[in-house]
């Protein structure tokens, strides 16, 4: 039997997964690596041991999972954005990966922000300004690597490129990838001049730009040989985890929004024009030529509600942190919502949208003596959903949005799916396909094999199997909270600085 | 050696016993207690009294019951170099060998088998520094071992030195605990996977990873798969090759080099691991770098 196998490289794991050619989960694999911090602002990784996973991802997917029954038609890429892999003319890494999550272009996203053509770097190029996208890590290894360093850079690729230039020897970028590199216009799908030149770099320092069904990639033979593949199975570049993710989850047209809470989170919507924000908050990436996916990202998601785990959780149970969290939860359930007046800012780790403060952090208000640790719990599930709500609020001063798609572990957990369906007085879907990145990719290939017309034709497979209805008494009450909770995360900046300024040593 | 602090008893008898000391200190002593650097083994116990001391350059609060283990060439003291009012007592030994980056050699007078020696000496580098809350059995091991040495009963040597196995075991078992119990598996994994990237070259098994993380070898194993997808086992291949991956892309080194420094006792079973991983030999896949 024919099938789709995809691959998504994210942030902590990779996972091989195999579709049939419905869309169907037929089964999958993953292996996980680790992130390395060896300073404080610093997020790298080992793009070696991530290939290594890679292949043992699909090795065993393939071999073990599959075995003789079914013959994929195409093998889709996905990966996470905003990662940067310096490799010499040989095509060897020259370090680690700098991933996503890395801050150490904190200076140089300051300095491109203040700078005038600022502006009009992010109007072209849709990513916003920040230390997570890759032109300021650019700018950073060029004012802090000896130039002799600076020039054995043959190119500077993502980790999405690294994997595919092992597997084929070639060195291409799709369109999706390079909407989130801060240097690509996602108007003229070009290499942007402007941004190339505040980085320091030529357009030969980047791969090859393809659209994202670029199907001419050639597997070399020892890969077809060690997957046990033919030479007939197509090679598919694929798209960004994110604008995959959005696709995976039926939503391609204007009118839907999705919601991820995974360990960080995201609100986003799709359509045929890009949201032009003065004030730069949100993201534009591209998913295919004219298909833009714009929204906002928040680093306060389940890392959040696990960070409250670890410190006030008490389970018996040794290391087993799922237990912990279904007690806490339960807990929860059982105080009202708004959490007795309690209210939570989740900015544990800085925020992205829509404050984009890096020094906002958290903050526990309105305690009163009657308040209980089920409250804090319940507090703090509240105060990571009203985050995604203000960037939601956000976006619907520029799209309608009628219907929310929800995925994530958190996110699809029953008291976070339904407090996001109170906050935001909306009905909440959750799909059929959980892992929606991996769907997506999956959407893609079929496309491209002709069994789907178009994308839209894709995305209306995707069924939804469990639905949230909004509390409107809940929601009236919610938005009081919401009020005040916009409002502290503004007023209390000045604070924040001072805060921050008490915790650096 | 300050007059306030006394010896317990001679230990001449024990040559890897360096001191044995109770500290009883009735008033605040001004500039009796600064940050020193530590030699030997040192297990400390708190019996009296609220110590804020600096160890290895991070403040730390003290209460009784509170058990600090050093290692050689670790640092501790007061940042004031006050001595607070209180009790303590402690044990340094004398490991035979354990100099950095050298592995952990009690000596013969321990039961402890080599192996475990050697992962004891890794963990208390890699959690260092060992501060154990509130837990007693460390001072009633000490009140112990100075008794038996004390009364020289029958066999006492015998006694002693199995005293001080079981001190060590009984810390080590309550640091793998104590570590992971507010934790979750990731992070501990997290750290297992900084020790193993820290000594590639060592023939890890499964029973010490497990015994890293807290946990027996069956559950460590179950969680590994469940988390990381791959067995222990397969999961250290993987940074193994990983490292040999840039070593043989970034250095000069000679294969056999190679597969030794990432774990790998013959080139031959390097080569077929990583041909079976990667598609390749090592070889070709060092000339494919070159092209």
């Amino acid at each position: 039997m024919d099938c789709i196998v995809t691959l998504d490289i994210g942030t902590t794991k990779v996972k091989a997964s195999a579709f049939d050619m419905s869309a169907n989960l037929i089964g999958w694999r993953q292996g996980t690596y680790p992130t390395f911090h060896p300073q404080p602002d610093y997020s790298e990784q080992d793009s070696e041991q991530i290939f290594l996973t890679v292949l043992y991802a699909l090795k065993s997917l393939l071999n073990d999972e599959l075995g003789k029954k079914y013959h994929p038609s195409a093998l889709v890429f996905g990966a996470s954005m905003h990662s940067v892999l310096p490799i010499d003319k040989q095509g060897v890494p020259l370090r680690n990966a700098v991933i996503w999550a890395d801050n150490r272009g904190r200076n140089e996203a300051n300095a491109l922000k203040q700078a005038p053509e600022g502006k009009l770097i992010y109007e072209a190029t849709g990513t916003p300004l920040h230390p997570m996208s890759p032109l300021a890590k650019i700018c950073w290894f060029h004012n802090h690597t000896p130039p002799t360093w600076f020039e054995k850079v043959y190119k500077f690729i993502s980790i999405k490129e690294y994997v595919i230039y092992q597997l084929t020897g070639q060195l291409v970028i799709d369109h999706s990838i390079a909407s989130s590199t801060g240097l690509f216009n996602i108007h003229t799908l070009t290499w942007e001049k402007l941004a190339l030149d505040f980085a320091g770099i030529k357009p030969q320092q980047l791969s090859e730009l393809v659209p994202i069904d670029f199907g001419e990639l050639k597997l070399k033979k020892e890969y077809v040989r060690l997957f046990r593949l033919t030479s007939a199975t197509k090679v598919i570049v694929g798209a960004s985890d994110g604008c995959l993710a959005t696709l995976g989850a039926g939503v391609v047209t204007e009118g839907d929004a999705t919601i991820t809470i995974g360990s960080s989170g995201a609100m986003r919507v799709a359509g045929n024009q890009v949201i032009q924000d003065s004030q730069q908050r949100f993201f534009n990436y591209l998913l295919t030529k004219g298909k833009y996916i714009s929204g906002g990202p928040t680093n306060n998601g389940g890392v959040v509600f696990e960070w409250f785990v670890q410190q006030f959780g008490t389970s018996g149970i040794h290391l087993d942190m799922d237990y912990t969290i279904k007690q806490l939860l339960m807990e929860a359930e059982r105080v009202p919502a708004g959490a007795g007046g309690l209210l939570f800012l989740p900015y544990l780790l800085g925020e992205r949208a829509p404050l984009w403060n890096a020094n906002a952090r958290g903050a526990y208000i309105g305690a009163n003596i009657t308040h209980e640790r089920r409250h804090f719990i319940r507090a703090t599930v509240e105060g990571i959903v009203y985050e995604i709500y203000s960037i939601g609020k956000l976006l619907q001063q520029y799209r309608s949005i009628q219907n929310l798609y929800i995925n994530g572990a958190y996110a699809t957990l029953p008291l976070f799916a339904q407090v996001l369906s109170d906050v935001f007085g909306k009905t909440v879907y959750i799909n059929d396909k959980h892992d929606s990145a991996s769907a997506g990719a999956a959407l893609l290939g079929l496309t491209h094999l002709g069994i789907f017309k178009d994308l839209e034709d894709a995305a209306r497979t995707i069924r939804s199997v469990e639905t949230y209805q909004p509390n409107l008494t809940h929601h009236e009450r919610y938005g009081r909270f919401a009020e005040i909770f916009e409002r502290l995360s503004y007023k209390l900046s000045e604070d924040f600085d001072a805060l921050v300024a008490l915790q650096t040593p | 050696m300050s007059p306030f602090v006394q010896q317990l008893t001679s230990l001449a008898e024990f040559t890897h016993i360096k001191e044995l000391i109770r500290l009883k200190n009735p008033i605040v002593k001004l500039l009796e207690w600064p940050v020193r650097i530590q030699s030997g083994i040192k297990v400390l116990c708190v019996l009296e009294g609220k110590f804020e001391w600096i160890i290895e350059n991070k403040l730390h609060f003290l209460y009784p019951n509170d058990v600090v283990v050093l290692c050689p060439g670790q640092s501790l003291g007061s940042p004031s170099g006050t001595l607070e009012i209180g009790s303590l007592a402690w044990i340094t030994l004398q490991p035979e060998s354990f100099e950095l980056h050298k592995e952990l050699a009690l000596g013969k007078w321990s039961a402890i088998n080599d192996n475990d020696q050697k992962l004891l000496g890794r963990l208390l580098v890699s959690h260092s520094p060992v501060v154990l809350n509130n837990l007693k059995q460390p001072y009633e091991l000490l009140q112990r071992i100075e008794n038996e040495i004390k009364q020289t009963e029958f066999a006492y040597q015998v006694r002693v030195n199995q005293l001080i196995d079981e001190l060590i075991v009984t810390i080590v078992r309550q640091l793998s605990q104590q570590q992971n119990q507010r934790r979750d598996f990731p992070q501990a994994f997290a750290q297992l996977e900084q020790m193993l990237r820290d000594s590639l070259d060592h023939p890890w098994t499964v029973e010490e990873m497990a015994a890293v993380v807290g946990l027996g070898s069956t559950a460590f194993t179950e969680k590994v798969k469940a988390f990381s997808g791959f067995s222990p086992l397969n999961y250290l291949i993987n940074i193994r090759i990983a490292e040999a991956m840039k070593q043989l892309r970034q250095s000069q080194k000679s294969l056999t080099d190679i597969a030794l420094d990432t774990g790998f006792y013959s080139s031959q079973h390097f080569s077929t691991t990583f041909k079976k991983l990667t598609g390749y030999t090592p070889g070709q896949f060092r000339k494919r770098g070159q092209e």
